[in-house]
């Protein structure tokens, strides 16, 4: 039998045509005459229910294929603006000015997202503290300087808080977190607004201790190494928090309790503010009124062109947004719970599906 | 001649890239140029204004009130880390080099050397993930306490010594990304000497020390030079490590080497996302600004290696 020989000049491109043949053997033609792809891309904070909607969704929807990309908010509004992605997701609503630039731009609440504010105080962290708007924004500020200042002592009455700096953590990159977390910091003190302001990047005041962390992973890593530390993060991240044994704090609400985060508390902020929701559904859910209102929730943003590519491309993204917030689809609790995220109140679906509608 | 045609056009293509990011990056940086002018270099504020408010024209651009850029802190931070790294890794460096080279068999030597690349090949993430994981909480609860009581009387040296995020941490950082170029870069000259010198040096009666230090550095010093500012522009450039270690200061000079710093590299990833929301664009071409005059700095590193080179050069001559 003769064997096969090859010239040694050829061996590496005739090697690479095998591997070649190889791939596309794995990767067989859609066996669909059409198939549409999806992108989505931006908030981190939507990407993991993304990436548990996507395999329920495309098992019960062939022809249709989605590629999710967490990149951040600002990213998933420019990408969508620029027609580089269907959906944008972002933790924050478009600016006014966006809108005028952008005037056939939508964004439709998904899923309600909160916010927890945790601490590693050693000791202390299953003592759940009692912290205010502006005893945060005291901190964030540096007027606060140490755990047992008298406006922390006077919120925790029977606590014996130690006489150590407080290193208060913020990210450091562009961020819905920042973005909630600062809108409760200026609606509940008139200064941080003067000074400070709310957005997605702040001009952070100098404070001695001070710690940028990188997305919501990098803030639980600089908390739990660092005692004294206090710092804002997503409630997805809550089974981190959990494991690493640091603390969850009741925040004051616009009525003046201190409520703490929970299933109830969130429907609460939910049930004041949604039903003030305007058409194009850009509001701030942050400091609603009520007795049990928790203070920082927000809706999380599906970002989308009015006018899409072409009509089949319009139909897919109207369906994926149209179960995405159905209490039967998307907002089922079998999803909503494992990320920690409320389901969207009535009025707010009907305003969604409105929204989705003008999608062509 | 199509043959020297197409040799010319592929020589000619990487400067063309170079110099067509550089006039791109200019160009699209220019309202940012002329918004911010030289209070861009002289002033600690990174604000890009209220995203939430209408836009206001000032200075002739459009941008959101209260916007401002100006990096005093990025500089600082992205020179004071990278010189601090030097400093460390330039005895580093060089030690491992005459070790490989002079003081341990040559199969060994290689043996190691194998490794010294290998470290310059790790993706820096790695880096970082090490630093956060291991080196910072290490650095701040066992190092820098006793580095501080030590050198109590030291102004820059002492107290607060923070959270373990900031200069030190990524000098240290830095320091191990850039001592394998300035290790193998020598080594490889320092190898690349001939064995009468050593030989010559040896039967004079000089020891081995004696042998590295006077006889076969000197004949190096071009290389040592080069290979420093390689590390230099190495450390200058460097984004993922840094960003994940620096503690990422806003607005402030670092007031000792513990303290938060930020570098311009590291700058650009962490805020670009922010900035593309501003609806006035302002944001990344002031972004792309910090982009200018990082390219501006390299250039010059590059420029005082070249002269430092041609100096050494004429003197040894």
């Amino acid at each position: 039998m003769s064997k096969l020989r090859i010239h040694p000049h050829l061996r590496i491109p005739a090697l690479a045509v095998l591997a070649l043949a190889g791939l596309c053997a794995l990767y067989p033609a859609p066996s669909q005459a059409r198939t549409i792809h999806l992108i989505e891309t931006g908030s981190t904070l939507l990407y993991p229910l993304f990436n548990l909607w996507v395999p329920i969704y495309t098992a019960t929807h062939p022809g249709i294929r989605i590629t999710t990309e967490a990149t951040g908010s600002g990213t998933g509004i420019a990408q969508a603006t620029a027609d580089l992605v269907q959906l944008g997701a972002s933790d924050a609503y478009l600016s006014p000015a966006l809108q005028r630039l952008h005037p056939g731009l939508l964004n439709i609440p998904l899923a309600i997202s909160s916010q927890m504010v945790n601490y590693n105080l050693p000791g202390l962290n299953d003592r759940p503290l009692h912290l205010s708007g502006s005893v945060l924004a005291a901190i964030y500020a540096g007027q606060i300087r140490y755990w047992n200042a008298p406006a922390i002592r006077a919120l925790n009455p029977g606590l014996t808080l130690p006489h150590h700096l407080i290193l208060p953590i913020h990210r450091s990159d562009g961020s819905g977190d920042t973005f909630i977390f600062t809108q409760y910091l200026s609606f509940s003190t008139p200064a941080w607004m003067m000074t400070t302001g709310y957005g997605t990047t702040v001009s952070w005041p100098s404070v001695r201790g001070e710690i940028g962390a990188t997305g919501n992973p990098g803030m639980v890593q600089a908390l739990a190494t660092n005692p004294y530390a206090i710092a804002y993060i997503g409630v997805s991240y809550r089974s981190a928090i959990l494991k690493d044994h640091l603390g969850q704090a009741w925040l004051k609400n616009r009525a003046g309790r201190f409520v703490s985060l929970t299933h109830s508390t969130v429907e609460a902020a939910v049930a004041s503010r949604a039903p003030h929701t305007p058409p194009d559904q850009s509001i701030s859910l942050v400091f609603a009124p009520g007795a049990q209102s928790y203070p920082i929730i927000n809706y999380e943003y599906a970002i989308v062109k009015e006018h899409q590519a072409s009509r089949h491309m319009a139909q897919a993204v109207r369906q994926l947004l149209d179960w995405a917030i159905a209490p039967t689809g998307g907002n089922a609790p079998s999803f909503l719970n494992r990320v920690g995220f409320a389901p969207l109140p009535k009025l707010a679906v009907l305003q969604s599906r409105r929204q989705i509608a003008k999608i062509h | 001649m199509w043959f020297r045609r197409l040799l010319a056009f592929f020589a000619l293509l990487v400067p063309l890239v170079l110099l067509g990011i550089a006039v791109f990056l200019v160009f699209y940086a220019w309202p940012a140029i002329h918004y911010n002018g030289l209070d861009f270099l002289w002033r600690d504020t990174w604000n890009i204004g209220n995203q939430y408010a209408n836009p206001v024209q000032r200075h002739g651009e459009t941008v959101m009130p209260g916007a401002q850029f100006g990096i005093l802190f990025l500089v600082a931070g992205t020179l004071g880390s990278a010189l601090i790294a030097l400093l460390f890794a330039f005895p580093l460096g060089l030690g491992a080099a005459l070790f490989l080279s002079e003081a341990v068999p040559h199969r060994f030597g290689h043996f190691v050397s194998f490794f010294v690349e290998l470290l310059a090949g790790i993706p820096s993430v790695v880096f970082g993930l090490w630093g956060i994981v291991f080196l910072i909480p290490f650095l701040s609860h066992h190092v820098f306490p006793v580095l501080a009581r030590l050198f109590h009387f030291v102004p820059f040296l002492t107290r607060p010594i923070g959270s373990g995020y900031g200069l030190l941490t990524s000098s240290l950082v830095l320091c191990l990304m850039i001592v394998p170029f300035i290790t193998a870069t020598l080594r490889d000259a320092l190898r690349s000497q001939s064995t009468e010198m050593r030989e010559a040096g040896i039967s004079l009666g000089a020891t081995r020390f004696e042998v590295a230090t006077r006889i076969l550095l000197p004949g190096q010093k071009t290389a040592l030079a080069g290979a420093t500012m390689l590390a230099f522009g190495r450390a200058l450039g460097e984004t993922m490590a840094v960003l994940m270690v620096s503690g990422n200061a806003l607005n402030y000079l670092p007031h000792n080497i513990y303290s938060p710093i930020s570098t311009m590299a590291a700058f650009i990833v962490a805020q670009l996302d922010s900035a593309l929301a501003d609806p006035t664009g302002m944001a990344v071409r002031s972004l792309a600004e910090i982009a200018v005059l990082l390219l501006v700095i390299s250039l010059i590193t590059n420029g005082i290696a070249r002269l430092l080179i041609g100096m050494l050069k004429e003197h040894t001559l």
